[in-house]
């Protein structure tokens, strides 16, 4: 058979580069559990979340966390379960509550999942609430309404909305900052980020989101994966610049990838 | 087993997934949409466990008078009449539709109106020229505000809107979408290989 | 010359100053709604332009030809109809009209009611036959699987149709069965799903695509647009008033147009208020900071 019959030649350098990404992957992540350290810069929000969730101790009030409205199989939404989880062991630590509405029925039970596991981990097992994670609805704006009556009865100290949202993000943002909650929103929606950077005290944007759990957790596995992720981006860079520069010098590089 | 089996499984279904991409080879092909069939009857399935979940905990918020009961006594009941009004008349006749129109449609609607409102007020007070990168932001958002309505294209706004968005916009734009995609693709890599496990329950 | 400052007193005009800045959110709220009230009643009918966008949308419509098949997707629900009905009407309209087959779906839940409510209107306008000249499929619960699996066969897909019919038992559909039978595909929606259908309909199989967007969207799909992976879009009410004007059938969109440009001037003389009390405030808590640093010395 050839190669046309068990492979799409077109997409050779689609999988050239996945395979090139995924090995840069894997050689940080064994750098990593070999126990070299690797540095991760200062991310503000997530440094924040220790205050914040200290605050919700203080006032003797909860703390409210959305993942976004994404299900389980969106990156953004992954992500935020993984900070969900940094965030449940420092509520457990300081025996603050937690409330999570969810839009989506699949998140709820991985979330309700993690948080038992945070609570468990950090020896108060006796915290952990089913029915303070919850489903609400798969309606966008009916999920808004909800989780703003939530923040309106509840009068949360602290709100986390980390993850995908759409246009609902500054209703939930501002009805938020009119209950006096401090808020640390993080999202890898463009067109969301300029509604949470003018309402939030926080904002993670794009990747910074991704790296949160690695940034909280300290993780060596998760932590080899993100550097491995930052050299591709750098990789990328460079060839763009050199790309740009040959543009610019009017050289025509298809004739070299034939094209 | 209990963890390993679900990791295992996700690798296996993870490398298919990520091979038939790349081979029009015909017993993956299948094999592929027989997963694709499965998606959305799992999907279908998680429906149900959603609106068991919602059901009990508005039932518990009932059964406890706690405060705000009766607005739970709402939703149950809502959510019984729409069930019944879809299995005896179904969804494209008799109450089923009238309340979409009438009671849903209305509802949806108003709420996303009042983002109107609240863009006007988190504008009012967050948009101020502290330094030089928030004046440019400020000054953008004026143009591209101005210049994507009538009233800005009457004074010419809509030509330097348009450059603004062709130009710093896309670069910016495809800045972010680079690094998300890469993001994507490395926890798409991470969950294949068992390094992210978070699907199971487990935090980072 | 003014009075030199009392310490920690500003003067008056500065005061009323700094107080634009701290207007009640009461007050944003009445205003804005007068604004998009008022123009509603009085119109304004201020003109209207065209983008390259909304032409390069309304192109691809225009070209298809009587016979010709295109898969409409009512991707968005009931809270954002108001910026997305008159783009959805104005393209099933122009479509109708040359004679273009439609399949029609959704990938929301709330949908359906949206999608038979269009389809129906525009339908009855032009005479058209369901089952021979337009199908609606119905709501599939994952978007994604939807997106993929209607390159290997719609049919397959949606093996019936919303109202229970077998796909093989209409006319259309016999005919047409994957993304290589259909001419364009048209996406409304207030979500991402425009980027998911380029990617998966789009980078996967070839399909030519079109996008309707809300405003906020829109400015996502740009570089989709620029690279020439969607032929056309069209954005917000502002992109719906475009297509009416090229199609020549003003409708809400329009209509709409008066109130969008009163409400985005009023939240700009906000904003300009907002800076000028910022100022005025930081000024006043400069000058009393010297005021009283002289005071001590």
């Amino acid at each position: 058979m050839t190669p046309a019959g068990w492979f799409h030649l077109e997409r050779l350098p689609t999988a050239a580069a996945t395979l090139f990404f995924g090995a840069l992957i894997v050689v940080f992540v064994l750098l990593a559990r070999r126990g070299r350290p690797l540095y991760i810069r200062r991310i503000a929000g997530l440094e924040a979340v220790d205050e914040a969730v200290g605050r919700a101790t203080e006032m003797g009030r909860p703390i409210l966390y959305s993942a976004g409205l994404d299900p389980l199989e969106e990156v953004a939404t992954v992500a935020s379960i993984n900070i969900l989880g940094q965030v449940a062991r420092r509520a457990g630590e300081y025996e603050t509550r937690l409330i999570m509405p969810n839009r989506d029925p699949i998140v709820m039970t991985v979330a309700q999942e993690v948080v038992r596991e945070a609570y468990a981990a950090v020896g108060r097992p006796d915290l952990y609430d089913p029915h303070d994670i919850y489903y609400t609805t798969q309606s966008q704006f009916g999920y808004a309404a909800a989780v703003c009556g939530t923040m309106m009865r509840e009068r949360p100290a602290t709100n986390f909305f980390i993850g995908h949202f759409y246009a609902e993000s500054l209703v939930l943002a501002e009805t938020g900052n009119a209950t006096g909650a401090i808020q640390i929103a993080g999202t890898d929606s463009d067109s969301q980020l300029p509604f949470f950077i003018c309402a939030c005290d926080y904002t993670l944007i794009g990747e910074e989101l991704y790296a949160g759990s690695v940034y909280l957790s300290r993780e060596p596995l998760l932590l080899g994966a993100l550097k491995g992720q930052d050299l591709a981006k750098a990789i990328l860079l460079a060839l763009l610049a050199a790309g740009t520069l040959l543009a610019f010098l009017g050289v025509d590089v298809r004739p070299w990838l034939g094209r | 087993m209990k963890r390993t089996g679900p990791v295992l499984l996700g690798f296996v279904i993870g490398m298919l997934m990520l091979v038939q991409h790349f081979t029009p080879d015909r017993w993956i092909a299948e094999r592929y949409n027989n997963i694709l069939d499965w998606k959305q009857v799992v999907f279908g399935l998680t429906l149900i466990l959603g609106v068991v979940s919602l059901f009990l905990y508005h039932w518990r918020r009932i059964a406890r008078r706690e405060e705000g009961w009766r607005y739970s006594l709402l939703t149950v009941g809502g959510l019984a009449f729409m069930i019944g009004a879809a299995i005896l008349f179904t969804p494209s006749r008799g109450p089923y539709p009238w309340m979409f129109e009438h009671v849903q449609a209305p509802m949806q609607s108003t709420l996303f109106a009042l983002l109107a409102f609240y863009v006007a007020s988190a504008s009012y007070r967050a948009f101020r020229a502290r330094n030089l990168h928030a004046a440019l932001l400020l000054s953008a958002g004026v143009i591209v505000m101005l210049g994507r309505v009538p009233l800005g294209e009457a004074i010419g706004l809509n030509h330097i809107s348009t450059w603004i968005l062709d130009y710093p916009n896309l670069a910016a734009k495809r800045g972010v979408m680079i690094g998300v995609g890469l993001g994507m693709t490395a926890t798409a890599i991470k969950i294949i290989l068992g390094i992210e496990r978070t699907y199971l329950g487990r935090g980072a | 010359m003014p009075a030199p400052l009392a310490a920690g007193r500003p003067p008056r005009r500065a005061g009323r100053l700094a107080a634009l800045g701290r207007v009640d959110r009461r007050w944003i709220f009445l205003l804005v709604g007068a604004s998009v009230a008022l123009p509603l009643l009085r119109p304004l009918h201020l003109p209207i332009g065209t983008s390259r966008e909304a032409r390069a949308y309304h192109a691809e419509v225009e070209r298809l030809q009587p016979g010709d098949e295109m898969i409409f997707s009512f991707d968005y629900e009931p809270d954002t109809m108001a910026e997305l009905d008159p783009m959805s009407l104005a393209t099933l309209r122009h479509a109708f009209s040359r004679g273009v087959r439609v399949i029609a779906l959704t990938n929301y839940a709330g949908g359906p009611g949206i999608a038979l409510r269009i389809l129906g209107q525009a339908a009855s306008e032009h005479e058209r036959q369901y089952g021979r000249d337009y199908v609606f499929l119905g709501y599939n619960p994952d978007y994604s699987a939807t997106m993929l699996r209607m390159g290997e066969s719609i049919r397959s897909t949606f093996p019936t149709d919303h109202f229970g019919t077998p796909s093989a038992e209409l006319p259309l559909l016999r005919e047409v069965d994957r993304y290589a039978d259909i001419e364009l595909l048209v996406t409304v929606t207030a979500s991402a799903l425009a980027e998911y259908w380029v990617i998966w309909a789009g980078g996967r199989f070839g399909q030519r695509i079109v996008a309707g967007n809300t405003a906020i969207q829109a400015v996502l799909i740009y570089p989709y647009y620029q690279t020439g992976q969607l032929a056309g879009f069209l954005g917000g009410l502002k992109g719906a008033a475009e297509y009416e004007r090229l199609i020549g059938r003003d409708g809400a969109g329009v209509r709409g147009m008066d109130a969008q440009s009163v409400a985005h001037l009023l939240i700009v003389c906000f904003i300009v208020l907002g800076n000028i009390g910022y100022f005025a405030q930081r000024r006043s808590a400069r000058a009393a900071g010297d005021a009283a640093r002289d005071g001590e010395a």
